[in-house]
């Protein structure tokens, strides 16, 4: 495996089992046995098939969830075991998470939005409310801080829940298909300003999709999961050399082949 | 495992509750409070002479006339107006201006009309319904789906078609919601009428005793009338269920608190 | 040509009513308003004074009562039982449901006793309470306060357990703690729930303070109308009725006021109470 740094995050053996509920008799095994690493600043994604417990596994990682067997490792230590104490979400804000829906506060207006996590860790000062206007100004938003969020359109509320957790700078930043429910426009759009915002300061990312190219374009590696239970079904380098043109991608060399042998995979 | 803790839970409030109530008679004097054992004495003693249930009967005989008088024209009004918005736009400041006005203190006017007897309490309870029953029965109208209205014409549904088909499905959830959240008004109003002046009736029982100082009466009528709501709530709530069984159920434990009375 | 297809006009009439029609729905409601006073005041004609009283008889008999003083009296104790047992009581009934978060285990064990209570009508308690608490202020305030409690606790519940747990894991992960969740997710997404719950209340508060005051008191609107029906003054019982009226519309009226202001960020104003 070739990391472009150190191993900050690893997966170790995640097992996820659902409990049967009334009116489900058996239980659900989500995750099964799924280990990998990631590497400081590396651009990782994730793809497989819709319900294949991507969103379970970034829950686990998130401490949203508890996983049923198995450990997250973070930064050399243990956060998260089958029989750890008290969930951590977040990890004391050293893990974010964009999630599929947006989540903003449909009470708050755009800015408030962006700037809660700093509110909630009271770290706004004039220097951190400038750094969340740039960002606001990077991805077209800018004169739409007032705007309470059933007022913007899903792009630009995605956009927002991006910057919201890019604004307080935590070292990994997991992302539940940030991009699923828009349209194909708007999402590639959003796809050039994430590699844009990328750039700036190349975290650590956990990217899930269930959409090959997306997976392909984004990545330095990308997994490959099975239908679930999820395990690895295979991983691949994304050797394209950045910084990355989205508009033709697709037409580049081996990516054709990539996506094919991917697809394969999945199936 | 998880089930018995609950119960377990359950019984131990209820038995806070009594010791409460007991504590409560101690210090203050059972002539203020009673005790549970005696009102519970006193509850069985009168429900096995008759005595709750005939002024019940009556109580229920003014709510249910109430509400066929009141409900059923509050109900069908919409329907009749479907067809003409620019009347239902005419009479609708009348209709909110008529839903605020606070009937319960209309009840000696109805007193004056009707006399002390079932008819007072019969126009108290038809006030109060009849705009219940209208703004739920105009929502369920208003929720008729315009589209499936269309296809239902295009493919050659005739106007009775279209009313058994498609407006009446559409609309009876919010009917029969309406009829739900009505049924606890409808007994309240009998009661309030019967509290101000009525010589029957679980209102009338219950200030009988309070104009007593006998304050075990008064508990014991209150049982019967919590028991009375509650058990008609529940038929209610059985039976929506079952002739809304089609239906998807979300969100119907929110809705059950949000008709709080 | 796309032009042409999109100027074509729509037929509206099954709809709703055009603009055209908007003048006649206007002189309709006024016909209309006055088609009723005049049936009032036929009715008063007809059947007399001692059932109907007429209109002019009321703005006579309110006007005198504001004359002497006694309409502000009776208005002021209707008015204060209301106002007291409504700060006491809602502020009971919105805060528990917050505490009552804190404790699942709580709340469901708790949840057939809640049924049980919403079971009782609450006006019955009237008698007890007046034999509790004597007739003067204290009854009706508790009477008023134990009501107004019992409707914000039961949609304050429906608020607070409608919370989105999407927001909250958010929240969670961005570093909130449980008292920034209570303040910023519960409170806002319960706030529409409170509201409305306020919007039922405050004309209940007043229409329970009256029916507090029929059945024994020594001041209050509802003594006033109940006084006149013992000594069969019909027109001091429609004055009463009419005066009860107005404030309830003009409580409701300065709640509007308050709630357009609080809940500016909501995309429409949906009604939470049936």
């Amino acid at each position: 495996m070739s990391h472009s740094g150190r191993c900050i995050l690893e997966v170790r053996n995640v097992v996820k089992v659902f409990p049967p509920r009334p009116g489900r008799t058996d239980a659900l095994l989500a995750i099964q046995d799924l280990s990998f690493t990631v590497g400081e600043g590396e651009f990782l994604t994730l793809v497989g098939p819709s319900g294949a417990g991507k969103s379970t596994l970034l829950n686990i990682i998130a401490q949203i969830d508890t996983p049923s067997a198995g450990e997250i490792w973070f930064q050399g230590r243990p956060i998260a075991t089958a029989f750890g104490n008290a969930l951590r979400p977040g990890w004391d804000c050293q893990i974010g998470y964009v999630t599929q829906d947006d989540n903003l506060l449909p009470w708050r207006n755009l800015l408030d939005n962006v700037l809660f996590p700093l509110r909630v860790q009271r770290r706004l000062s004039a220097e951190s409310v400038e750094r969340a206007k740039m960002l606001l100004k990077a991805t077209g938003l800018e004169g739409f801080e007032r705007y309470y969020p059933h007022e913007l359109s899903g792009g630009m509320r995605k956009r927002a829940s991006l910057i919201r957790t890019l604004v307080y700078d935590p070292p990994v930043i997991l992302m539940d298909e940030p991009f699923g429910a828009v349209d194909a426009q708007t999402r590639s759009q959003l796809q050039a300003d994430l590699l844009r915002l990328w750039n700036l300061g190349r975290k650590t990312i956990v990217f899930v999709t269930h959409d090959i190219a997306e997976a392909v374009a984004l990545a330095d590696r990308t997994l490959v999961l099975t239908r679930a239970p999820a395990g690895l079904a295979g991983e691949h380098l994304i050797e394209i050399p950045r910084p990355r043109d989205l508009g033709n991608i697709y037409t580049l060399r081996g990516f054709a082949e990539l996506y094919e042998r991917i697809r394969r995979q999945i199936q | 495992m998880i089930r018995a803790k609950l119960v377990l839970d359950r019984l131990l409030i209820l038995i806070c509750a009594v010791a409460t109530w007991q504590v409560c008679s101690f210090v203050f004097g059972p002539q203020w409070f009673s005790t549970p054992w005696i009102t519970g004495g006193r509850f069985i003693a009168s429900l096995l002479d008759g005595e709750i249930l005939h002024h019940a009967q009556f109580t229920l005989a003014a709510a249910a006339a109430g509400f066929l008088v009141g409900g059923l024209p509050g109900m069908l009004l919409p329907f009749a107006l479907r067809r003409s918005p620019a009347l239902t736009a005419m009479l609708d400041p009348y209709l909110i201006g008529g839903y605020g006005v606070p009937k319960l203190a209309v009840a000696p006017l109805f007193i004056l009309w009707f006399g002390i007897g079932l008819g007072s309490k019969i126009a108290l309870v038809a006030s109060i319904v009849f705009f219940l029953m209208y703004f739920n029965a105009a929502a369920g109208v208003k929720a008729v789906s315009i589209q499936l209205l269309d296809m239902a014409r295009i493919a050659g549904a005739s106007e009775a078609d279209m009313a058994r088909h498609i407006i009446w499905p559409c609309a009876s959830p919010y009917i029969l919601a309406g009829i739900r959240i009505s049924a606890p008004y409808a007994i309240g109003a009998a009661v309030v009428g019967e509290l101000i002046s009525s010589n029957q009736g679980l209102g009338y029982l219950i200030q009988a005793a309070a104009m007593d100082f006998n304050v075990t009466a008064v508990f014991a009528a209150l049982i019967g009338l919590t028991v009375l709501v509650v058990g008609i709530n529940w038929i209610l709530d059985r039976t929506e269920r079952w002739l809304l069984r089609w239906r998807r159920t979300e969100a119907t434990r929110v809705r059950r608190f949000r008709a709080a009375a | 040509m796309n032009e042409a297809v999109t100027a074509r006009p729509i037929k509206i009439s099954e709809r709703g009513w055009g603009g055209g029609s908007r003048r006649k729905v206007t002189l309709g409601r006024i016909l209309f308003g006055i088609g009723c006073l005049a049936i009032w005041q036929w009715a008063h004609a007809r059947l007399g004074t001692e059932w109907i009283a007429g209109p002019a008889e009321i703005l006579g008999r309110a006007a005198e009562l504001a004359r002497t003083g006694e309409l502000w009296v009776h208005v002021w104790v209707t008015f204060g039982e209301a106002l007291l047992g409504f700060l006491i009581g809602g502020s009971a009934g919105v805060l528990l449901p917050f505490l009552l978060r804190l404790s699942p285990r709580l709340t469901r064990a708790l949840d057939p006793y809640l049924a049980a209570a919403m079971g009782v009508p609450k006006l019955s308690l009237a008698p007890l309470l007046i034999l509790w608490f004597g007739i003067g202020l204290m009854s009706k305030v508790v009477f008023v306060g134990a009501l107004v409690f019992f409707l914000l606790f039961f949609n304050g519940l429906a608020g607070v357990q409608s919370v989105d747990s999407r927001l909250v894991s958010m929240a969670r992960v961005a570093g909130g703690r449980e008292w920034v969740i209570t303040r910023e997710i519960v409170w806002h997404t319960a706030l529409p729930f409170i509201f409305a719950g306020l919007k039922v209340a405050l004309p209940r508060a007043i229409s329970a303070a009256v029916v507090g005051e029929f059945i024994a008191a020594e001041a209050g609107l509802g003594y006033y109308i109940n006084n006149a029906r013992s000594m069969a003054d019909t027109v001091g019982i429609f004055t009463g009725v009419v005066l009860v009226t107005a404030l309830v519309i003009v409580v409701n009226g300065a709640l509007e006021l308050v709630q357009a202001r609080s809940l500016a960020w909501r995309p429409v104003d949906r009604d939470m109470v049936v």
